[in-house]
């Protein structure tokens, strides 16, 4: 492919972010971690004459966690730091456990959470536990900010509600009860250095009489955004765990899967493994939600 | 004569530093004066008539400045197996047809790449659609149009084998199976993209710079299609980034690099990206083997019948040399009474397959190893047990076709199943875990000549100097194996001066002495070893005298080269440095330089091959059988390479050989759909990673082949062939699952559980 030439601006407020995302409307994108981005630019699956780099802006890469309000993750947060936070390894190890697995150490280095939600690839690996704990994303753009829950963010394969002249400015992420337990697993053809063929995640409380709670389960690589897995979270909801039950909810799992056949796995046996990644995801929430650990 | 010093020292790789530092240089990274950048322009349909060429428009383009079609090429077709010129099917560009996704149909010369790629798309082709053929079942079918019409029925050429009496053989044998095996196409993935880059010389003289293993035979096919004599043409391999036998023919980039560079008085450079590799690059020879085998009740083989369709792709390439050794090692290892081979290389309208590491016996392997284990499994004996009992031993000949001067195979057998506890693992079986052993034998390069050439299979001259040092000049190859390395310690070790004190040019086709085939079929280390070994001992010849004259020794004296001195080895106070030993060999020769030539051509070595390595590898795996992911725990070798030159290089090509017997395996597979090759990136095509490689252990069997340069043998490409099996007997054990058709991949092993419909 030929070199694309593009001009690249580097704001140092988010003000400043947005009104050269105004001022260039016709032809702009935003660069957080670029990983995706400049390769798409470079294979000619997108042009733009801008790129307007958030990697110059005050503040953008926190990664912050409080008692009361739980996590943000800022726009510019890497891969790499998010997975190696100790609040986010205390908190919320399914989250820090994608992020130590997903694409390469190179791309971790660069690329960003944010970007990785944004940029809504089905296979996107930290959508799935973000989903699990309840994640939403602030939008923001000239005239306010607002917050979206992350299930309602995505909209197709490379959609979301961003309106173009929105930026993804921070991901939040809610305190997880006590007693809790998570988990995300993925399966690639190669064990590292692969994108996901498919991938589960999952979130559950015990409540004081050991009934499960808050139960959350989502799926990647298998629909055309990450799901989540309504009819599984209802059949769990408020029981005693139980090995048949839990095997049942990772059979529901695969019902709110809608999976395709492609290079990387065939539909048939995604839907499998979908059942088999839930139910190793269920044990593993549950033990480690009985052993009190995080 | 060893030198325990050099002979057997794991010196690390003489170009390490430069390469490790980014200093060593590339084709790519060479820029001329005025250069102009290639493109080409490639079929997008597999099989179709070329109607009209229009390049009007891409010529009118601002900066382009060439632009040719095959229409404007001398049109000489070319192929290495010049001894058979029926089997050169290729032209520099398509004329009147197209055969596959990806052929080459005109090219483009610009100011900057972005023009040439530009002009490419604004060539117009008009295509007259022909049926296409993606399997060698439907292109051998009846009434199928014809890839090319020298074919009979899309068959290319076939290769027969047969001795002993193959009927009798299965009418003794108390146990017969027949079995299909399917193995498929993968990719080199050499880690440098190839490319080249021709410079008009005096004369109407062209020079091209690529990356390449056959800078001879690249030389020779680039003059005929060119219509140049042979020595107009100097091809110069710089640091090749590894080929795999992927780059060991004359390319079409080459002729279109070298063709454009006369005609625009310019340098034109081609450089391919990964993509352009992928899709449409040379690749290993996907097969359908069916093969029949027959035993005594105790395990002894008693006939063998061994039936192969090579899937060749739109053209020839190596493919006959392929068949032909496939052919081969469906019966290597052990003693076979009765044998028949019948191998057809067949034409498909997919990218032609080509030589690749292991030429044929991958494949081969793959369906023997596997039948071997299954008949131990059906006949109560253990793998190795049955191994033992058939394997072949030093002396043994293969009728018509070689004799086997060394051969450390039962003891590799013997080590391997003791280091890797085989006896105990193979016993006392956990769930979900499986050990399995694969086996292999290789040649230590090729006898054939099928590229005909005049002279020597390998060459060296070697001159020295009086302040101490060496001049090695060879057309040997070094793509990244280390044979720059490897020559200069042999060459050291025969002088006995140490390896920093030789300089070393290579494959220069102006420059260092006519011929060498190349670097494939692992042939480098005894072909060009011998002739390096011949011209030292030349050396030796000149120098020895002047140790005699000079001390008045006895002539029952030995003269020996050590430590950089050259003295009476009972007297070793009678000599002088080396150095000083030339200085005065020089005076008495009243300055006409110290300098000889040395060669090596195997005669009287059978159809095959002067040496054959041997070697057995188990591999213990652990598979989790609701995903049916395989893990690879570890992997234990015992291989009989000779005597290693370099401990080290041979380490290396061991790790090597199993990461790609590994993506083999379990991991690697071009996604074709109606022609086209889907995964072209390395995020889909996907080969191992480092953090898939499995820790490996491993011996070399201590033998001394008498054909090869102090002993040695091959160690670069054998070793590649028995992991598959090995992994896929592992499989076995841990699960009760027997896979036949490669790659291993999760949806397989599930499927073969009865866990998932297909």
């Amino acid at each position: 492919m030929a070199t694309p030439h593009f001009t690249v601006h580097q704001p140092a407020t988010l003000e400043e972010a947005l009104d050269l995302l105004g001022r260039h409307r016709a032809s702009v994108k935003l660069l957080a971690g670029g990983t995706d981005l400049i390769m798409k630019l470079r294979g000619g699956a997108m042009s733009a004459d801008h790129l307007v780099s958030l990697n110059r802006v005050g503040g953008l890469n926190r990664i912050n966690y409080q008692d009361e309000d739980g996590l943000v993750l800022g726009a510019g947060a890497r891969i790499s730091d998010v997975a190696a936070h100790p609040d986010v390894r205390k908190h919320y190890p399914a989250l820090a456990h994608a992020c130590s697995v997903m694409a390469t150490t190179q791309i971790r280095n660069m690329g960003t959470v944010a970007g990785n939600l944004a940029n809504a690839a089905p296979s996107a690996d930290t959508a799935a536990p973000l989903l699990a704990y309840r994640g939403s994303v602030v939008l923001v753009e000239r005239g306010g900010r607002r917050q979206v829950k992350l299930e309602e963010f995505f909209k197709g394969p490379g959609l979301t509600v961003l309106e173009p002249m929105e930026i993804l400015e921070a991901i939040r992420v809610p305190v997880p009860p006590g007693r809790a337990g998570s988990s995300y697993l993925r399966l690639s053809a190669r064990s590292q250095v692969d994108i996901a063929a498919v991938g589960v995640a999952g979130f559950l409380a015990l409540d004081l009489d050991g009934c499960m709670m808050g139960v959350r389960l989502a799926c990647a690589s298998v629909a055309p955004t990450p799901v989540r897995c309504p009819e599984a979270e209802a059949m769990l909801e408020g029981q005693r765990p139980d090995p048949r039950l839990l095997a049942r909810a990772a059979v529901a799992c695969v019902r709110a899967a809608r999976p395709i056949d492609d290079l990387r796995a065939t539909a048939n046996y995604r839907r499998a493994m979908v059942q088999v990644l839930a139910g190793r995801v269920l044990q593993k929430c549950l033990s480690m939600a009985q052993g009190g650990a995080q | 004569m060893k030198n325990p010093a050099i002979i057997g020292a794991s010196i690390p790789r003489l170009d390490a530093r430069q390469k490790v530092t980014g200093q060593a240089l590339y084709t790519d990274d060479l820029t001329l004066p005025g250069m102009l950048f290639g493109a080409i322009l490639r079929s997008p349909v597999p099989h179709a008539r070329i109607k009209r060429i229009d390049v009007s428009k891409a010529k009118a383009l601002a900066g382009v400045k060439d632009v040719v079609t095959g229409a404007d090429t001398p049109q000489v077709k070319f192929g290495n197996w010049r001894l058979v010129p029926d089997s050169q099917d290729e032209l520099p560009l398509a004329v009147d047809k197209v055969r596959f996704i990806g052929d080459e149909v005109a090219a483009v010369a610009a100011l900057d790449k972005e023009t040439a790629l530009r002009a490419c798309s604004l060539i117009e082709v008009e295509y007259e659609e022909l049926p296409g053929y993606f399997s060698v079942e439907d292109s051998t079918q009846e009434g199928a149009a014809l890839i090319h019409a020298e074919s009979e029925g899309n068959v290319s050429l076939a290769r027969k084998i047969k001795y002993g009496d193959l009927e009798a053989g299965f009418a003794q044998a108390d146990y017969v199976r027949e079995d299909t095996f399917r193995v498929h196409a993968v990719s080199h993935a050499y880690l440098e993209p190839c490319s080249s880059l021709a410079a008009p010389d005096e004369g109407g003289r062209v020079t091209l710079w690529t990356s390449t293993q056959v800078p001879y035979i690249v030389q020779c096919l680039l003059a005929s299609t060119l219509g140049l004599p042979e020595n107009h043409v100097r091809v110069i391999k710089l640091n090749t980034g590894g080929g795999f036998g992927g780059k060991m023919e004359l390319r079409k980039w080459e002729f279109c690099a070298a063709f454009m560079a006369v005609r625009t008085g310019r340098p034109v450079k081609f450089t391919l990206r990964r993509a352009d590799e992928l899709a449409s690059g040379r690749r290993r020879h996907g097969m359908p083997i069916r093969s029949k085998v027959g035993f005594s009740k105790d395990g002894l083989l008693m006939a063998k019948d061994f039936d192969v369709l090579l899937d060749g792709g739109a053209y020839n390439s190596m493919g006959p040399t392929a068949t032909f050794l496939c052919g081969n090692f469906g019966a290597m290892l052990y003693r076979y009474p009765a044998y028949r081979y019948l191998g057809r290389h067949v034409y498909t309208n997919k990218p032609p397959a080509g030589a690749m590491r292991g030429f044929g016996a991958p494949q081969a392997l793959f369906a023997a190893e596997t039948q071997m284990n299954m008949a131990a499994h059906d006949l109560g004996i253990d793998p190795i047990d049955l191994r033992l009992l058939n394997a072949m031993e030093t002396g043994d000949e293969i009728p018509e076709v070689a004799t086997i001067s060394s051969c450390g195979f039962k003891e590799s057998l013997v080590k391997v199943r003791q280091m890797s506890g085989w006896d105990v693992k193979r016993q006392e079986k956990k769930p979900g875990h499986g050990i399995g052993v694969g086996c292999y034998s290789f040649i230590s390069g090729g006898v054939f000549n099928w590229f005909n050439t005049k002279y020597n299979f390998a060459s060296a001259e070697v001159r020295v100097f009086e302040d101490g040092t060496a001049h090695l000049l060879t057309m040997a190859t070094d793509i990244g194996q280390g044979s720059d390395t490897v020559l200069r310690q042999i060459l050291a070790a025969e002088l006995g001066i140490g390896v920093d004190k030789i300089r070393l040019t290579a494959s220069d086709t102006a420059v260092t002495p006519k011929a060498d085939l190349g670097t494939w079929g692992s042939r480098v280390t005894l072909m060009a070893g011998n002739a390096v070994v011949q011209a030292a001992k030349k050396i030796k010849e000149m120098l020895i005298p002047v140790v005699f004259g000079h001390f008045d020794l006895n002539q029952i004296h030995d003269i020996a080269f050590e430590n950089d001195r050259v003295f009476s080895k009972a007297r070793p106070d009678k000599g002088f440095s080396f150095g000083e030993c030339v200085y005065k060999a020089l005076k008495g020769r009243r300055g006409e330089p110290l300098t000889a030539f040395g060669a090596y051509t195997p005669r009287n070595k059978g159809l095959v091959s002067p040496a054959f390595s041997f070697g057995a590898q188990v591999a213990e795996v652990e598979v989790d059988e609701q995903t049916g992911l395989i893990q690879v725990h570890k992997m234990y070798t015992a291989h009989d390479c000779g005597v290693p030159i370099n401990k080290m290089a041979v380490e290396g090509q061991l790790e090597g050989s199993i990461h790609m017997g590994l993506g083999y395996a379990l991991m690697e597979d071009f996604v074709m759909k109606d022609g086209r090759t889907l995964n072209t990136t390395f995020l889909d095509y996907k080969i191992a990673t480092a953090q898939d490689m499995p820790p490996s252990q491993s011996v070399e069997i201590d033998t001394y082949e008498p054909e090869g340069p102090f002993g040695a043998k091959e160690a670069g490409e054998g070793l590649v062939s028995p992991t598959a099996p090995a992994i896929a007997e592992g499989v076995f054990h841990a699960t009760g699952y027997r896979c036949l058709d490669l790659p291993i991949t999760p949806p397989k092993v599930l499927q073969g559980l009865g866990r998932l419909k297909g």
